[in-house]
């Protein structure tokens, strides 16, 4: 049976955010899903609020949106949603990439089959998987937009790490890297990125293979970091770290959609063997270094800096945004990439202020939940660069 | 010829060899419990049950009497470890926990009282005995979670509901206690002096004791080990400054707790973990217990002490299933909250021994029904609190035996 696509209206985008619950007196993941869940179902969201593999996560999907402005009120208010049932528990909810010192032994696989039989299979990688990443779904009209458009957006996968990048903490330990969550996807097995296959038939033959191997089931079974998702008629960006704001995850939401738009509309003849085979290199880089990579430049055979890069698509894209509404987010991405602050960088400032990793957590929660003490980058950068 | 470098018949038992031999067997006593499925709390009173005539056959008695010290010291560290979870902006935020503090506390009130009432004793020591009875044994209740590694809605609840239940205990005994003792001659100022010098010496001491760590950890390196020190050592000193001072331990410790808690802007001390060390005192706190509770006031405490305790039980649980329509508690969760809050142990013991000591007109007849209920509850109040946590699961999944691998890639795309 051919894999069909259906059909969205292109560039119309959402997000699914994974969110740490956590305890309130040491800051550790605690087994709150359930019950928040529950409390949220009384709730009238646009979107949805989710279970995810262990009972200390939740997932939030947004709606469909087509502009930028919309998609932000809505996660807005879920957040505000999500931080009154929160409360009312007495557990509270943050962004980033991973916890910093929860330890994968103590998780709870979420009661259900899917979840049940993932763990079974990847045993202990099943609770290291306790990461929590933001995905973004842009839409497109058909199978083979879809296959253009992954391979497109692959080149700029490095931007979306450095600007996500929420996980410098690992197990207790500073990693060193700007994000580590993405070693606990790389061990799975059908981790990595798509083959270079041309059109949506092409992908129909690869996946049907697969299948008959026994390897894969649904496209659920691929852990790319960027996917055709048929379903629903979108690519889907999984790279990227939950951001510690629903602001920035918004602000990188807006410049997917506007890569999205700009690659739709502008479609080069660059054949993509020569990315791949720097792509592992190039993610490794972002992954550690941040906006500091040196990343390989397949094509002009130079290296270039990834802040360089960023700012230089960013410039580029100015006359796109401004058409999709979306300068203004791209703005404060320029910004804070030039100041070369990310949230990696926030949660480190935090440890040498605070020197206990329980009470990064917790300013870290308190930052999710717009405390004003949150010390928001996003305000005041909007402060120092918004148009007048 | 008898060399002075050979001891002495008979031997004089020491401190450390008291305190090792109850450590050990009150520790296996716990595997024995756990092997049975049972809460290892349960393992360490029934060796205290052994130990006892053993004991008191080899005159040992004055010296487990002495062993108090150990059991005020984990005293002190279980409610200070119970004060550091407590969130009073909880209590603000749901109001359904509130209500169902105060209706669980009043229905164990009133349940007992009534209950000691017709059984005919006297309304003073009904109502002392009631008093302590609404207490929860907040030691039982963070060893069992401690053992199923429990945590939840229930769990939560459950500890910051026995913060809240010690702590009306504790007040409310002593108030009775001295209006009591003063029934002869009642003096208002002294009736009233005495609560306020109680709520707010232990309050003040709390924060004291708080404040004054915060200091320390400024000066200290931030470690785990530094850190522990300092709150252990602490905590030992808040239980001496309590005494001597004649305020209330339990909320001058509870107290400490709380404001030790760190919020946005504080957070000098660091969050250490207790539980390990903690463990050590816990055994001999159970194991000491047990030894001091005469079985044989078991039965001397016939149907009244049934009674206490099927009362208090049941108003616990109505204290809890009131108000849970209304608040965010399945039924399954609430009743596991009910049962989780039926240990009865150190603190109602202490409370007792001080109004025995204070008043002896307490009598030997309600003592007997006291302890017996005791008795009882400390061998089902742990069964009830392990069972309610698993019933609302709160508690880990049990530790499956490792099995060879069955799911191989290959079968995972099979429908």
């Amino acid at each position: 049976m051919p894999l069909e696509f259906t059909r969205s209206d292109p560039l119309t985008f959402g997000v699914e955010l994974e969110l740490m619950v956590l305890n309130t007196h040491d800051y550790n993941l605690v087994r709150g899903a359930p019950d928040l869940l529950a409390r949220l179902e009384k709730v009238d969201l646009e979107g949805e609020v989710k279970p995810e593999i262990t009972e200390s996560m939740i997932e939030v999907n947004s709606a469909v949106n087509t502009r930028y402005g919309e998609l932000l009120d809505e996660l807005l208010h879920v957040r505000d949603a999500i931080v009154v049932a929160a409360d009312r528990l007495n557990v509270a909810v943050a962004g980033g990439g991973s916890h910093p010192f929860h330890k994968w032994k103590e998780r709870r696989i979420f009661q259900g089959e899917r979840f049940q039989r993932v763990s079974g299979l990847y045993g202990y990688l099943a609770k290291q998987f306790t990461v929590f990443g933001q995905h973004i779904h842009v839409g497109v009209a058909s199978g083979d937009d879809a296959i253009h458009l992954t391979h497109g957006l692959a080149r700029y996968i490095p931007h979306f790490i450095a600007l996500s990048a929420s996980s410098p903490f690992s197990q207790g330990e500073d990693t060193s890297f700007e994000t580590s969550r993405l070693h606990a996807i790389s061990a799975f097995p059908l981790s990595g990125h798509m083959p270079p296959v041309k059109t949506w038939a092409e992908f129909g033959r690869y996946f049907d293979e697969m299948a008959l191997y026994g390897i894969v089931a649904s496209m659920k079974d691929f852990y790319w970091d960027i996917r055709p998702k048929p379903e629903y008629g979108t690519v889907e960006i999984r790279i990227c770290d939950t951001p510690l704001t629903v602001e920035c995850a918004a602000q990188i939401a807006a410049y997917a959609q506007t890569l999205a738009a700009d690659l739709l509309r502008h479609r080069g003849a660059e054949p993509v063997e020569p990315l791949y085979r720097v792509y592992g290199y190039n993610r490794f880089q972002a992954c550690r270094f941040g906006f500091d990579a040196a990343l390989v430049d397949p094509w002009a055979r130079r290296h270039v800096t990834l802040r360089d890069d960023l700012l230089a698509t960013l410039e580029r894209l100015e006359p796109c945004a401004t058409e999709l509404g979306t300068a203004i987010p791209l703005l404060s991405l320029a910004s804070c990439a030039a100041r070369s602050l990310n949230d990696s960088r926030w949660l480190r400032e935090r440890l040498e202020e605070t020197k206990s990793l329980p009470d990064v957590v917790r300013l870290q929660a308190a930052r999710w939940r717009d405390d004003p003490r949150g010390l928001s980058r996003d305000s005041s950068v909007l402060a120092d660069r918004a148009p007048t | 010829m008898n060399p002075a470098f050979l001891p002495t018949l008979p031997f004089a038992l020491s401190y450390p060899l008291l305190f090792g031999t109850l450590l050990i067997a009150g520790m296996l006593g716990g595997e024995a419990a756990r092997i049975l499925r049972l809460p290892r709390v349960l393992g360490y009173v029934v060796v205290g049950f052994v130990i006892a005539p053993l004991a008191a056959a080899l005159n040992l008695d004055p010296l487990i009497e002495q062993a108090r010290i150990f059991v005020d010291l984990a005293l002190g560290l279980v409610l200070f470890d119970l004060g550091r979870r407590m969130n009073l902006q909880w209590f603000k935020r749901d109001w359904t926990l509130a209500a169902t503090s105060l209706a669980e506390n009043a229905l164990a009130f009133g349940a007992v009282f009534a209950t000691l009432i017709a059984f005919d004793y006297p309304a003073v020591k009904a109502a002392l005995a009631a008093a302590i009875a609404m207490a929860t044994s907040p030691a039982v209740l963070l060893i069992v979670v401690q053992d199923t590694r429990a945590e939840g809605q229930v769990t939560e609840r459950a500890l910051n509901l026995v913060a809240l239940n010690s702590l009306f205990a504790s007040i409310l005994s002593t108030i009775l206690l001295v209006s009591a003792q003063l029934e002869a001659r009642i003096d208002v100022d002294q009736a009233l002096l005495l609560p306020f010098y109680l709520f707010v010496g232990s309050l003040l001491l709390g924060f004291g004791m708080a404040s004054f760590a915060r200091v320390i950890a400024r000066w200290v390196e931030k470690t785990r080990d530094m850190h522990f020190t300092l709150i252990a050592g602490l905590v030992v000193v808040a239980v001496g400054l309590a005494t001597i001072l004649k305020l209330s331990v339990i909320l001058a410790l509870l107290a400490f707790g709380l404001f030790s808690r760190n919020d946005e802007r504080s957070h000098d001390l660091l969050n250490v973990n207790l539980a390990p060390a903690s463990r050590l005192l816990y055994i001999v706190l159970f194991v000491i217990t047990g030894a001091s509770l005469p079985l044989t006031l078991l039965a001397a405490g016939g149907v009244a002490a049934i009674a206490l305790v099927a009362a208090r039980a049941a108003a616990k649980f109505a204290g809890v299933l009131a108000f849970a329509p209304f608040g965010v508690l399945r039924l399954r969760q609430a009743a596991g909250l009910g049962a989780a809050l039926m240990p009865m142990s150190t603190i109602a013991l202490m409370l007792q021994f001080d109004v025995a000591r204070h008043f002896p007109q307490f009598g030997q007849d309600l003592t007997a029904v006291f302890l017996s209920a005791v008795i009882m509850m400390e061998i089902a109040g742990p069964i009830a609190t392990q069972w309610g946590l698993r019933l609302a699961g709160d508690t880990a999944p049990e530790e499956r035996t490792t099995t060879a691998p069955s799911a191989f890639p290959g079968t995972q795309g099979s429908p």
